[in-house]
C-alpha cells in the first residue's frame, strides 16, 4: 500500500540515483525528496530535474551555516506542478573561501537567492552579476547571517538601549526544572499529560 | 501693535486650535503598524471627525507616524522625510519597537530608541496599537498642541548637533543634504 502511495516519489529517487552519484537520497515523507550531491552535481542534477522530470517551478533556495562542521549547506527547493512533489537538492561548500556554481542560466528568478546568500552570508557564486549590496546599505562588518557575527554584542556597541530591561533573566532552565506540582490549576486542565 | 506680549498669547490659542482640528498625516508607513492607517481613517473609526486626514506629500503634511520597527535603511529615508516637512511638525511613534526595540531589540538592523535620532511628541504602546489607541493618541498630541508643548520641531532645531550624531553613528556614509534650521 505505502509502495503505492510513493510510486512517483521513488520513481524520480531511482532515476537521479542511476544517473548521478549521489551522496545520500530519501524520501522524506510523501511529497518530499531529499538529495544531497557534490557542488559540481549541482548544475547537473538541476538541469536534469527541470529538463527531464518535470520539476520546472523553482520555489526556494536557502542557506544554512553549519558552523561545526566549517560548511555552509546550500539547499535548492524544486516543484513538481502536476505530481505536487517537492525535490530538495542540497549541497555542501566549505565556509571559508568555498563556492558554488552560479545557476540563474536556469531559472533567472535564482538570481535574487544567490545575491541574497552572497550578501547574507558572504558565500561566493562563480560569474554571479549584480551589484554588490543588495539588501544591507553601508555594511562593513561580517556578513550578519554567519553565526560567528555576535549580533547582541553589535547591536549594544551600535544601538542605544532604553532603561528597565536590566533585570531580564534567562528563565529557561528554570521552567525546566518545574515539576507538575508546581503548575497552577487552570495550566493542569490543559497539560497534555 | 501686534507684538506685546498679551497680544500674542490670543495669537497663539488661536493658531494653535487651528492647528489642532487639521492634523495632516503623511501617508508613509514603516513596520507593521501601518496596517492600523486604513481602520482609523475609514468609516468604522473615522479619524476626520478630529480633523485628522491623510496628505500626500511630506511638505503639505504636519504629523509623521513611525508605525513600528525602523530599519537602520528606512531611517535614512524617514529623516530625509522629517526635514523635508514644514514647520510646526509632529511625530508620533507607534508601539513598543518605537519605543524599546520590541521583539526586535537584538536586531542588527532595527533601532531601538526612536527619540534618539528624531524628537517624538507622542508615543503610543502596545503591539500593534489598535484603532481606538491611534486616535487616544491623536487626541493626546491635540492637546498637547493646544498648550503649546507639542514643540519636537523645536527641540530639532536646538539640538541638532546631538540627534545628527546619533544619526551618524548608524548612517555611516552620510549623503544628506543640508537641513537648515
Amino acid at each position: 500500500m505505502s509502495e503505492n502511495i510513493l510510486h512517483n516519489e521513488q520513481k524520480l529517487l531511482n532515476l537521479l540515483e542511476k544517473k548521478f552519484l549521489l551522496k545520500e537520497s530519501r524520501i522524506i515523507r510523501a511529497k518530499r525528496v531529499e538529495v544531497k550531491v557534490e557542488p559540481k552535481e549541482v548544475i547537473p542534477v538541476l538541469l536534469y530535474a527541470k529538463e527531464n522530470s518535470g520539476y520546472i517551478h523553482f520555489a526556494h533556495m536557502s542557506c544554512v551555516d553549519w558552523i561545526e562542521d566549517g560548511e555552509f549547506e546550500v539547499v535548492y527547493i524544486l516543484w513538481h506542478p502536476e505530481e505536487k512533489i517537492n525535490l530538495f537538492v542540497k549541497t555542501r561548500v566549505p565556509r571559508d573561501n568555498g563556492s558554488l556554481p552560479n545557476i540563474d542560466f536556469i531559472w533567472r528568478q535564482a538570481n535574487t537567492y544567490e545575491r541574497e546568500i552572497r550578501e547574507m552570508f558572504g558565500l561566493r557564486f562563480e560569474g554571479l552579476e549584480g551589484r554588490k549590496e543588495f539588501i544591507l546599505e553601508d555594511w562593513n562588518n561580517i556578513p550578519p547571517m554567519r553565526r560567528d557575527f555576535d549580533t547582541e554584542a553589535y547591536v549594544k556597541e551600535v544601538f542605544f538601549h532604553r532603561l528597565g530591561r536590566e533585570d531580564a533573566k534567562d528563565v529557561r532552565e528554570k521552567i525546566q526544572e518545574r515539576t507538575d506540582e508546581e503548575l497552577p490549576d487552570f495550566a493542569k486542565k490543559y497539560s497534555r499529560d | 501693535m501686534y507684538n506685546d506680549k498679551e497680544s500674542q498669547k490670543i495669537v497663539d490659542i488661536i493658531q494653535n486650535f487651528a492647528r489642532k482640528h487639521s492634523l495632516f498625516v503623511l501617508a508613509y508607513g514603516t513596520g507593521c503598524g501601518a496596517i492600523e492607517i486604513p481602520p482609523t481613517m475609514t468609516s468604522r473609526y473615522d479619524a476626520e471627525r478630529f480633523g485628522i486626514r491623510g496628505a500626500a506629500t511630506p511638505r503639505q503634511a504636519d504629523v509623521l507616524l513611525i508605525t513600528g520597527y525602523l530599519a537602520t535603511k528606512t531611517l535614512k529615508r524617514v529623516i530625509r522625510v522629517y526635514e523635508q516637512m514644514q514647520d510646526p511638525k509632529y511625530v508620533m511613534g507607534f508601539g513598543s519597537c518605537a519605543i524599546n526595540g520590541g521583539m526586535y531589540w537584538d536586531s542588527y538592523n532595527t533601532i531601538n530608541m526612536l527619540d534618539k535620532y528624531i524628537p517624538v511628541d507622542v508615543y503610543i504602546n502596545g503591539c500593534m496599537p489598535r484603532p481606538e489607541a491611534v486616535i487616544a493618541g491623536f487626541v493626546k498630541l491635540q492637546k498637547l498642541i493646544q498648550e503649546g508643548k507639542a514643540d519636537g520641531w523645536d527641540r530639532y532645531k536646538k539640538n541638532l548637533d546631538e540627534y545628527r550624531a546619533n544619526q551618524k553613528k548608524i548612517i555611516t556614509n552620510w549623503v544628506m543634504p543640508d537641513f537648515n534650521r
